[in-house]
């Protein structure tokens, strides 16, 4: 584990050296926050990225929605919510999923305007996600992309979290129980209608601050024993 | 950057007071919004941070008043303004999670912003007048309005008798007997004044009858040496837990320096379960000597604190403690005429002002009279009616209530008259008024039968109530008299130029508060023949009557009880203090919110001043 959270640093700083001027290298320059931290004095964004497909190659991020957590408060003031504009038609399933049709994708923004602001939120703070490893892709792939440069963050993830709460609980985990919605339900948290990147992102926000305290109902929790780990 | 979160929005525009909010303000408010999860257990409100308005997402919270009793439950969509409205902070003992909780935080600074922009949404803070002050007498009464919070009571309050003991040269006969007398499972051993033992009705069965011990042996024998004792201090909690742990039915209570103080058992924790006071009267029926009165009576005033702290109203207050200075009447009624034979002639035992109203709080004045039968005659029965009264006025003295400064008490010869002597009291005071005379008798305006021959009583109400209703003249001057108290709504202004503590100025809250309502509803009650005495019952019976409009009426009662309210959390805290309690409120003591509630109740009081005095023209007196 400890390797693995150097390892990030290494890597971070070797990006750094490699990175041209811009978005992501700016991004990079801030370092995040250490594994030993308080997760009390910790920032972190909730994220959630809806995207056509699964693949970060092919596939496209439609739209983007986060919400910063502060002091383990999430601050509603801090919420974004960003429609990206795509060339490519969208998919019959993920517009359906989404309810974004082609109309609505081809006025959004460009992912070459909301990443820059993203990088810019993400910047010193930890990412969280419900199944982080599908944030952090198609991030790595659009960085890539954008700024020929890897895109990496210590990341929490609630999937994997809740997993770790519910087997210590002895719950047999069975399919569709680590979906966010299914756990903001069993949590007792607020399930909101709207499928949206925004609306989850708050639900992932807020499902990490039930998930964190019944880890650890008080200090100290350092931040390293909610990380995911920092492969992107 | 504007971000729709609709169904945060829909959330507050469901619920009051956001549901006020115009469409703009709604649309802005997820932007201020701070969510945080509590875990069951939690305290609340969350600690750090600035004042913040708490709206239960979703859970449950649990608030409790200061002495841990639970005074509130907080569900979805409830919401906590404590740290936003500074009459609730008083309140609030804090609180837990009782399941988990998502929690929606708003900083006081956006609450106040919007309280300033919408008038609707402000009102929920500050409503109109009459909600005002709704409102401000919930909050200081607290929303529930249950039993004493008896666990968290000292055991020097719950001792309702002194200490039954023998010394431990006494015979194990001698114990039995002094037990079976005083009516109690358990005596004390003590030797030169000091606890060595304690015996019980087991004990007695065990140790002795099943044990075949002669009774003539000395009680020592049987006792329990050196029991557990208890310090008065302790709680009642703390002595159900320590007799759980020993197995025990009896705690000796000890003072500190060894003083032997009474006894605690099981027994009196059904006695705290059920209606406190309701035993207090009965121990006083019980009491066999003005000594022993004064001893329940001691408790008085713990009593009343208690009763505040645990949210009783003024009004509960007041029928409590007057309810207890009946009795306490009785009692010393009846000792006296133990002492003094039988009355030689029919007397009814009146009493006036706020025990007659039954408003009364410890440390009032005692205001009494006697009514006699007609056959009284002075040479022949004077002597024993003036040795009555002398008992019973000097036994209520011993027990908490003084003297009445203005002599109103039966001990006054004057106060002392047949019947047809009060008939002819009440015509001149009425037929022909006198300004300073009326002052002085006002409190005769509110008698009350305690004990006797009711019926003495009722023939001289008849006659007031038939004589009062038609008499301008005297009705008009009675408005006079209740015009010399004015509310000080002038003390505001100059307050709110100060905004340190610095000034020595202090409010009377009886004097310029409370009393000017008891006069004016005193003066509906003569205006219109009502023959009932409490200032609640009598605006209520004037509204009936159509002699003051509903509205009128249930604002006057709201102010009178908000300002009775404060006047006895004032004098909680001074016995709290162990200070003498009085009816000076410094403004310092009172909050942003409660001076702006009682300028509102001032407002009211002065408000049906004004309409009184142009009804009865008063002007024209003067």
């Amino acid at each position: 584990m400890l390797e693995r959270l150097f390892g990030l640093e290494r890597k971070r700083r070797r990006a750094l050296d490699q990175c041209p001027q811009g978005p992501l290298r700016d991004y990079l320059a801030v370092a995040p926050p250490a594994p030993a931290t308080e997760l009390e004095a910790v920032e972190i964004v909730s994220l959630d990225l809806e995207t056509t497909g699964l693949d970060p190659h092919r596939d496209h991020i439609l739209s983007m929605g986060w919400v910063v957590v502060r002091g383990l408060r999430v601050r509603l003031g801090s919420a974004e919510r960003h429609m990206l504009r795509i060339a490519d038609p969208v998919p019959a399933e993920a517009a359906a999923l989404h309810g974004i049709t082609d109309d609505r994708a081809a006025c959004g923004e460009a992912l070459e305007v909301v990443l820059p602001r993203l990088l810019q939120v993400l910047a010193g703070r930890v990412l969280l996600a419900h199944y982080a490893r599908l944030e952090l892709r198609f991030l790595d792939a659009a960085c890539r992309r954008c700024y020929g440069g890897p895109f990496l963050a210590r990341s929490i993830d609630t999937l994997i979290l809740a997993h770790r709460v519910l087997e210590r609980r002895n719950h047999t985990i069975q399919t569709g129980d680590l979906r966010l919605f299914a756990l903001s339900r069993r949590f007792g948290l607020p399930t909101y209608k709207a499928h949206d990147a925004l609306y989850d992102a708050l639900a992932t926000a807020e499902l990490f601050l039930a998930l964190a305290a019944d880890i650890a109902p008080r200090p100290p929790r350092p931040l390293k024993w909610f990380l995911a780990g920092g492969r992107a | 950057m504007e971000v729709e979160l609709e169904e945060i929005r829909d959330f507050f525009a469901r619920r009051p007071p956001f549901e006020a909010l115009p469409a703009e303000w709604l649309d802005r408010l997820p932007e201020w919004v701070e969510i945080r999860y509590l875990r069951r257990g939690s305290p609340f409100p969350p600690e750090g941070g600035e004042p913040r308005l708490f709206v239960v997402r979703t859970g449950a919270v649990a608030l409790f008043d200061r002495h841990g009793h639970l005074s509130e439950k907080l569900g979805e969509g409830d919401l906590y303004a404590g740290q936003c409205v500074d009459l609730a902070v008083e309140r609030a003992g804090g609180g837990e999670a009782i399941e988990d909780v998502l929690l929606y935080e708003i900083p006081c600074q956006r609450i106040r912003w919007l309280r300033e922009r919408s008038e609707a949404f402000g009102r929920h803070f500050t409503a109109d007048l009459r909600e005002r002050l709704k409102q401000a007498l919930g909050l200081v009464q607290g929303s529930d309005e249950g039993a004493l919070p008896y666990l968290w009571v000292a055991l020097r309050e719950v001792l309702h008798r002194p200490p039954v003991s023998v010394d431990t040269g006494a015979s194990i006969q001698e114990a039995a007997r002094r037990m079976t007398t005083e009516r109690v499972s358990s005596v004390l051993v003590v030797h030169g004044g000091r606890l060595v033992g304690l015996v019980t009705d087991s004990d007695l069965r065990r140790r002795c009858v099943a044990e075949g011990v002669p009774v003539d042996r000395p009680v020592r024998e049987i006792m329990t040496p050196e029991p557990h004792t208890i310090g008065p201090e302790a709680t009642l909690m703390e002595a159900l837990a320590l007799m759980t742990r020993l197995r025990v039915h009896h705690l000796p209570v000890v003072e500190e320096d060894g003083r032997l103080l009474g006894m605690f058992s099981t027994s009196d924790v059904a006695r705290m379960q059920s209606a406190h006071p309701a035993y207090l009267v009965s121990d006083i029926a019980k009491a066999r000597d003005v000594a022993e009165l004064a001893w329940i009576c001691e408790r008085l005033p713990r009593l009343q604190a208690q009763l505040v702290a645990a949210s009783a109203s003024a009004r509960q207050v007041g029928e409590v403690i007057s309810c207890i200075t009946d009795a306490l009447t009785v009692r010393l009624l009846a000792l006296a005429e133990q002492a003094l034979g039988p009355a030689p002639v029919e007397y009814v035992w009146v009493v006036g002002g706020s025990q007659s109203r039954r408003e009364q709080s410890v440390h009032s004045d005692q205001d009494n009279a006697l009514i006699l039968a007609d056959a009284y005659e002075a040479s022949a029965h004077g002597a024993y009616f003036e040795a009555l009264a002398r008992r019973v006025s000097d036994g209520l003295q011993a027990c908490g209530f003084p003297y009445c400064p203005g002599d109103a008490m039966a001990t006054n010869p004057q106060w002392r008259q047949p019947l047809s002597v009060w008939r002819d009291y009440f015509r001149r005071w009425i037929e022909t008024p006198e300004p300073k005379a009326l002052m002085l008798s006002c409190i005769f305006f509110d008698l009350r039968p305690v004990h006797g021959t009711t019926a003495l009583f009722e023939a001289l109400q008849q006659d007031v109530l038939a004589r009062s209703p038609g008499n301008s003249i005297f009705l008009a001057h009675m408005v006079a008299n209740a015009l010399t108290h004015r509310p000080p709504l002038g003390f505001f202004r100059h307050f709110v130029l100060i905004h340190d503590g610095e000034h020595d100025d202090t409010l009377d809250l009886k004097h310029r508060g409370t009393v000017p309502v008891v006069d004016m509803a005193r003066i509906y009650a003569l205006a219109h023949g009502l023959p009932v005495v409490g200032t609640v019952e009598r605006l209520r019976a004037a509204a009936e009557r159509g002699a003051l409009s509903r509205e009128m009426a249930e604002n006057l009662e709201d102010a009178f009880e908000f300002i009775a309210n404060l006047r006895l959390r004032h004098q909680a805290a001074q016995i709290r203090r162990g200070v003498p309690p009085d009816n000076y409120v410094r403004p310092a003591e009172l909050s942003e919110l409660e001076r702006r509630h009682l300028k509102d109740a001032f407002a009211v009081i002065q408000t049906l001043q004004e309409t009184l005095a142009r009804r009865y023209q008063v002007h024209a007196l003067t």
